[in-house]
Formats: C-alpha cells, structure tokens, sequence
C-alpha cells in the first residue's frame, strides 16, 4: 500500500495505490492525517490504483470527509474501480462523496 | 255458544257479574226453597183442617136428612100401627108425611096382598110431589106388584128398618123417573107379623145437590157411595148407581193397562175399602192424572160414606201463583242486577282499558305519551301511577340501553380491527418448498373470542430460524394486549440475541417489569441453525413439543417458570439435533384441552394418535400434520363452544447435505497484519470455484471484515498469540467460508447494521463491517459450538436454475429481506 499526497490546482491530491485492507489501515491513516490540516483547500482522493479497500479503509474516508466537511470544503473522489464503487456503494458511501 | 264463551272470557266485568247473579241466584234458592216448602206444608195443614170440618159439616147436614127421614119414618110406623084397621087413614099418613117434610121425595105406605080384605090384593098409600101440589093414590096395581120390589123384601130380609140402594123410581102418571133411595121399615100387628113396608125416599139428585153444593174450592167435588160401593153421589152423574168405587180397577186390571193407571186405581180401591168398612180420614192419591187429597166419612148409621176430593192444583192455587210472583221477582231482580253490575263494573273498569290502550302505544315505541291522571286512590288509581312510574323508568332504561347498545357496538368494532391487527402480527406466509430448501413450516391460530392470548412467530435471520410459540393467561382483550406485548418483545429481543435463553430472559425481565396485572405467558422459544439441524430452545412453562421423526418423542424440556412475574428468574437453555425430515410439532393447550360437548378434552393421547398416524403414512409435512390435527380436533368438539385459543406450529427440518466438492483451510495467528495472508487465501479459494473477479472481490472483504471482528473482539486486543481458523468448502450450489476461533462468545451477527441513508456527518464510524458482511454473502451465521466461536458464510454460485431464471445473491437477499418485512 502506498499513499502519496501532492497539491495540485490549488486542491490537496492523494493517491491511493495497491490494497487498502486492515493490515494497511493503520499505517495509510497516518499517512493520511496531514488532510486533516488542510482548512482552505478542496481535498480530492485519487483511487485510479486504489485496487481494494476494507471497513478499515472506508473509516479513513469518512474521517476526512467529516473532518473536511466541518471546515466547509469538499472531498472528491477520483478514479474509482468497479470493484471499489461496488464497495461504496453497498456502504452508502457512494451517497455522501463527491466523484469526479 | 264458542262465541259466547269467547265474550266472556274476553270481558271481566261480565264475567264478575255472573258470579255475583249466580251466587245470589243460589242464595235466593235456597232460602226461597225452604220458605216455599214451609209455606206449602202450611197450606196443606190449613186445607186439611178446612176440608175436615167442612166435611164434618157436610157429614152433619147429610146424616140429618137421613136422621129426619128415619124419625119421620118411625113416627109414621108408629101412627100406622096404632090405626091399623082404618085402611083410608093411610092415605092421610103417606101424605102428612110429605106435607111435614117437603124436602122428601115420596113415602108408601105398603101392605101384604089382600091384608084389607075389601082392598084387595093391592095396597098402597103413595104420597109423592107433583110440582108445587102433592098428589097422593094407591100405588099397587098388577104392572106394579110392589111387593117384589127391593124396598119391600130388605126390611123383612135383614129384619130391621134399612136404606136400599139407589134404584130408578118410575112415575107413570107423569111418566117421569126419578134416581132415589128409600128408608124401609116392616110393619107388624099387635102379635108382631109383618103386615108391610113403610118405605120414604129421599131424591139422590136432591141429595146429591145438597151434598155437592159443598165446595171447599172451586173444582173440589163430593163423592157418596153407598154399602158396596155404589156411587150415590158423584159429579159424573152417568156413574151413579152404575158404578161403584172399585169399577175403575177392574176395569183398568181387565184392559191390563200400563202402571201408573194400575197404582192410581190400586190407590182408589184402597180407598173404597176404607169407606165401605166406614173409616174417616184424609189420602194423598191421583185421581184422573191430578194429584188430589181425598176426606172421607161415613154418613151416620145409612153405611153410606162420602168424600170430598180437592184436586191439589186448587189449593195451593194461591199459594202457586204467589210464588210464580216472587219467582218472577226474582228473577228479574237477578237479571237487572246483572245488568246493572255489568254497567258499573264496565265504568270502573274503563280506566284500565285506557290505561291499556296507553300500554300498547307505550309497546309500539312511543314512549312520551301522555297517560290520563284518573284523580283515584283506590287500586285503579295505583295502577295508573305504577304505570307511569314504569313509563318514566323504560324511557330512562331504554336510553341507557341505547347508549349501552352503541358502545357495545363501537366495542364490537373495535374488536374486529383489534382482531384482524392480532393476525396482521402473525407470520402469514410460510415458506414454501420452492423458498427453502432446508426447513418447511406452518401454523394455525384459532382464538377462542375475537381477539386472543396465543401468539407464534417465525422469522429467519441468517441462517437461523428464530421461532417461538406462548399462551397468555386468560382470553380476551387482556390476553391480546399481552399477546402482543410478548410477540413485539419477542421481536426485539431476538434481533440482537440468538441464544432462547437469553431472549426468554431478557423478555421475562421487560415483561415482568411493567406486568401490573400478574398476567404471564408460557413461552417456548427455539432457534434452530438450518445448516446444522441443531435445535437450542428454552421453555418456559409451554407443553413440551412433540418430535415426529424417527418415531414420537417430546423434547425434553426444563422445569422453568412462565414468563411475566419473575423478573430475576434465569432460564436454562436446552439444545437437541433436529435430523432431517422430522417435524418438530408446537402446540398450546388449547389443543390437548379442547373440549366436547361432554366436557371431556382432547388430551395428549389423541395428538400423540394422530402425530403417530401422520408419521406412518409419512405425511408429517407441516401443513398435513396441522390439518390432520385440526380436523381431529374439529372432530372431537363437534357443536360444542371452542373452550380456548388453539394454536399449532410445526417446523420440517428437511435439509439435505450436499457433496463436498472442495476443501481448504488455513490458520492464521490473532494479528491483523495477517489480512493480506488472508486475502490471498480468499483469492486463491475463489479462483479455484470459479468465481468472477467482483464476486472474488465481495468474499475477500466480507471474510476480511469477519476475521478482523474476531481479531478484534473475541481476542484481548494486542495479544497475538491465538489463532483464528479459516475453512473454506464447497459443494455443488455454495461456496462456505467457517470461521473458527476460541475466544470469548462473540457473535457479530446481533450487532446493528450500519445506517448506509446517514449523511456523512451522522454516519459513525464502525458496523460497517457486520453490514458487509451481510450485503456481500449470501448468508452468515454464527454458532457457539464447544467453547468456539463458528462464524459461516455462504455465497451460492451463479447457476441455471429449472426455471431458467438467473438466481443471483442480490434477488435471494431481496427475498429474504422481503420475508423479515412482513414479520
């Protein structure tokens, strides 16, 4: 699992890459947590290499969405695979991100 | 004669007036009667004295002429016999005779032939009444030889002076006959030879006159008869010297006529005798066909007796007609009464038929007439305020019962909603072969009122059927209301426990907590885990269930307590292998105690019977089995009341266990660092059935999330030293991942799913993973086995079904779902 963080158009980008399971949850919040920071910008997660994700995974997400949201900013969702989608989807998630 | 009856009937006063008239009718009789008896012995005495004396009288006045007739007679005998050689003088006799007696009728003085020698053979001085003159001659003549007449020879014949009997005089110069009787005396010489007769005669018309001028009443007559019986006197003069007394008898004997006539005459021959003999005295006889009273006497020393007969019509004429007087008096003295007592007992009474009248009106519905106030105290009087008391309190009555009718009927109204929401609580669909696979079901609920105590629910969750089947104490509305307390308490407790005892447990606390009433239930609940058969219930205080299998048994069951007044009780839980094809049979007592006719129950023996016969002819499917039951049952009661509510429940575990067709299995450490192991594991499992990439891709999360529950939860966070086992197997239709870990009991599947329709910031964070789980197999399930934790899950694989329908996990879930909707 690898997770890189760059700004990009004046919004925050992550890139997600390989398997966001249990084990990797850990370690991908932390590396996530500077988003939590960001009070000015839009904050957009790129999924393009995200290959699979868990309940682990998707709580990081919300955490940034809810986090994100009480700031007043928008999170995005970019890339996302089938196999994915069809996660967020049996979830609700698909209901409260925004996809681009 | 009917109508008349009918009329009497129908009218009281007439019928009072009739007693009244008949009452005094026979009173009036009575003393009437008696009077009238007194009255008419009275009258009787009074005419017996009456005629009495006059006959003495009569007897007096006859036997005087008679008298006079022999003194005169003897006087003459005398004077005759002192101047018996001057033959002329005879003529002065005979004649001074009459001259001193004109009442006489003729007087001969008569001689034996040829006594005056120059007289010759004939002489007789014969004085008789000629007119006004008196005529006097010589009476013998060769047409007339009077010494062969009955007068001549008697007093020679007897020897002493007598009377004949009334014989015809003929008068040959007037030519005129005449009915007499002669006194007749010998006349003798100085040396006593008889030289003749001197004969005076009476007329018996003169006589008869005289006799019968007697008339104590207006038809009373005389009769005289003389020696033999010889009517001298008698107002049919053809009788008379015709006839005697005793006639009639012989004549009436001779015909041989008919009774009555026989007696009569046998009354009036006895009276012959009596006078011929010259007895005195008074008869009671009917002469003639009338009822007569008879004096008799005998006239003086004649031997003559006469009679006076007074015909008893003509004394007690006034008596009679006095009393037809007072009878007709009376009688329409009674007849008025009766009128007028029907008149006023009809105007006394006219009030009650108003009062009547009113009643009628007051039936028909019109309750605010007015009633007539009569201004009476008497009886009358306190009917008619009676009545318009009872008038006022039916008007009060009959609102009260309208009101009262109204609410019973809203009652009622309620009653059927309140019903038909008691069965709309039911499970009404059962699961049909073609919904499962693995277990049949069915259930009936027949209250014994509109709404009742007994209650069964079902529903699955997982892959557990969670059922149970209670009887409230009592019926009615209480029971229902508990009824349904119970089954919702059910439902939520069984949401988040799967163990019966639990759930029994926690119900009994919720329920006895708010139980005021002491009302409880006896409940059984069971949850039987459909992959495995294995049955763990709890029963608390139910009739055991019966199993229907390999043969008939019942589940044994513990002594637990109902539920509903114990809030601290703990109920044990039980646990049975249900093998495939046998029915587990769930009844209330409303089936062991339904009652015929002759209060006699059903009792455990006949549903043990019918179980039996059921399992024989191998028809212990569930809808059989309930049917056989209840036709048994309807059987048995007949006509008679349903006595309870009567439930049945009967579950068919019929699963059957496919062939394996791959196995595997892994062990990993209590670490999630693990997972990407595990997922590998997953990845390889569902390449090696075939499975596509995004199926693969819902079976690695769902058993990811399982395995990290348990990491989690069933392990002490941080320690990484147990191990968690992962199966994973197949047979034809599924894919079956098992789970096995010994950590402490947890079972995720009783934990809330995730709300996924939260927006972001409602949603919390966690229950995803039970809720992945779920969306993402087709089944999970979790038993306690053994001191493990045995979580399941199942996915099927895509197949053709005979149908030709594509059976996608999706669809199977929307069934499922749809099923806990309806529960």
């Amino acid at each position: 699992m690898k997770t890189t963080i760059q700004e990009q158009d004046n919004n925050i980008v992550a890139f997600l890459e390989g398997s966001l399971d249990t084990a990797a949850a850990a370690e991908t919040e932390k590396t996530m947590s500077p988003l939590n920071d960001v009070a000015d910008k839009d904050i957009i997660i790129d999924c393009t290499a995200l290959e699979y994700i868990s309940s682990a995974g998707l709580r990081i997400f919300l955490g940034i969405l809810q986090n994100a949201q009480e700031k007043g900013r928008h999170v995005y969702i970019r890339g996302i695979n089938d196999k994915v989608r069809a996660i967020f989807t049996i979830t609700g998630f698909s209901n409260i991100f925004e996809f681009m | 004669m009917n109508r008349i009856i009918a009329y009497i009937r129908r009218k009281l006063s007439v019928r009072v007036s009739l007693w009244v008239v008949f009452f005094a009718a026979i009173i009036f009789n009575v003393a009437l009667g008696f009077l009238f008896y007194q009255a008419r012995e009275a009258v009787r005495q009074e005419a017996i004295n009456r005629a009495t004396q006059i006959l003495d009288k009569t007897s007096l006045r006859a036997g005087s002429i008679l008298n006079r007739v022999e003194v005169a007679s003897r006087m003459t005998k005398w004077l005759v016999e002192r101047h018996i050689e001057m033959a002329d003088s005879m003529f002065v006799y005979s004649r001074g005779m009459l001259q001193n007696n004109p009442d006489f009728y003729n007087c001969s003085i008569a001689f034996e032939p040829y006594y005056f020698k120059n007289k010759g053979r004939y002489f007789s001085a014969y004085t008789k009444h000629t007119g006004d003159s008196i005529r006097t001659i010589q009476g013998g003549n060769d047409y007339y030889q009077y010494f062969y007449s009955d007068w001549y020879l008697m007093p020679q014949l007897l020897n002493k002076p007598c009377w004949t009997e009334p014989y015809v005089d003929y008068d040959v110069p007037t030519n005129t006959s005449e009915m007499v009787t002669s006194y007749c005396q010998t006349l003798n010489d100085k040396q006593g030879q008889m030289i003749g007769v001197i004969n005076t005669s009476l007329s018996i018309t003169w006589l008869s006159q005289t006799i019968l001028s007697v008339k104590p009443y207006p038809n009373s007559y005389s009769i005289m008869i003389g020696r033999g019986g010889t009517y001298f006197v008698h107002p049919d003069t053809a009788k008379i010297t015709r006839q005697t007394i005793f006639t009639q008898a012989l004549e009436s004997l001779q015909v041989g006529d008919n009774t009555p006539a026989v007696q009569a005459d046998t009354a009036l021959t006895a009276l012959g005798y009596a006078m011929t003999h010259g007895e005195e005295g008074v008869r009671q006889m009917e002469l003639n066909g009338e009822e007569c009273l008879v004096f008799y006497k005998p006239l003086g020393q004649t031997g003559c007796s006469m009679a006076i007969v007074c015909p008893e019509s003509d004394i007690f004429a006034g008596f009679d007609r006095l009393s037809h007087t007072i009878m007709t008096i009376v009688t329409v003295g009674l007849l008025l009464m009766l009128y007028f007592f029907i008149r006023i007992i009809t105007r006394e009474l006219k009030p009650l038929r108003r009062l009547a009248k009113e009643a009628e009106t007051i039936a028909s519905g019109q309750f605010n007439t007015t009633l007539p106030d009569f201004q009476r105290i008497d009886e009358i009087g306190q009917l008619s305020q009676s009545f318009g008391y009872m008038q006022q309190s039916l008007v009060k009555y009959i609102d009260e019962l309208k009101n009262t009718t109204a609410q019973k009927a809203s009652i009622e109204r309620d009653l059927q909603v309140a019903s038909s929401i008691q069965m709309g609580m039911l499970p009404e669909k059962f699961p049909t072969r073609k919904d499962r696979d693995d277990v049949q079901l069915y259930a009936a609920l027949t209250p014994a009122k509109a709404v009742g105590g007994d209650l069964f629910d079902f529903y699955f969750r997982d892959e557990k059927l969670f059922f149970c089947i209670g009887d409230v104490s009592g019926k009615g509305v209480p029971a229902s209301l508990f009824m349904a307390v119970t089954r919702s308490t059910f439902r939520t407790v069984s949401t988040h426990e799967s163990m019966p005892d639990r759930i029994v447990t926690i119900m009994n606390k919720t329920i006895a907590d708010m139980n005021k009433n002491h009302m409880f239930v006896t409940l059984f609940v069971g949850v039987l885990d459909l992959p495995t058969g294995r049955l763990r219930y709890c029963n608390a205080g139910h009739d055991a269930p019966l199993l229907v299998g390999a043969g008939i048994g019942e589940l044994s069951c513990d002594a637990n307590i109902p539920v509903g007044f114990m809030p601290k009780w703990k109920y044990s839980l039980q646990e049975a292998q249900i093998f495939t094809g046998t029915t587990i049979f769930l009844f209330t007592d409303g089936l062991t105690e339904a009652m015929n006719a002759n209060k006699a129950q059903f009792q455990m023996d006949r549903v043990r019977d019918i179980a039996f016969q059921s399992l024989t002819e191998q028809q212990q499917d569930p809808r059989l089995l309930i049917g056989r039951m209840t036709e048994a049952v309807h059987q048995f009661v007949g006509d008679a009341e349903q006595s309870d509510d009567l439930t049945m429940m009967a579950i068919q575990y019929i699963k059957q266990k496919s062939d394996l067709k791959m196995r595997k299995s892994i062990v990993l450490p209590s670490n999630l660092k693990e997972v990407p192991r595990l997922n590998a594991f997953v990845e390889e499992v569902c390449a090696s059935v075939e499975f596509d990439e995004e199926t693969t891709a819902q079976i690695k999360v769902a058993v990811e999330e399982a395995v990290v529950n348990v990491i989690k939860y069933a392990y002490t966070p941080g320690q990484h030293d147990q191990s968690v086992t992962i199966e994973a197997a197949s047979n034809t239709l599924r894919l079956k991942f098992t789970i096995i870990d010994s950590g402490k009991p947890f079972d995720p599947t009783v934990y809330s799913v995730a709300d996924t329709t939260l927006s972001a910031k409602e949603r919390r964070i966690g229950g995803l993973g039970i809720h992945l789980m779920r969306q993402n197999m087709d089944s999970i399930n979790y038993e306690r086995i053994d001191q493990l934790n045995v979580l399941t899950l199942r996915k099927k694989f895509h197949r053709i079904t005979p149908n030709n329908e594509i059976t996608s996990s999706r669809n199977n879930r929307q069934t499922e779902n749809s099923i806990k909707k309806r529960q």
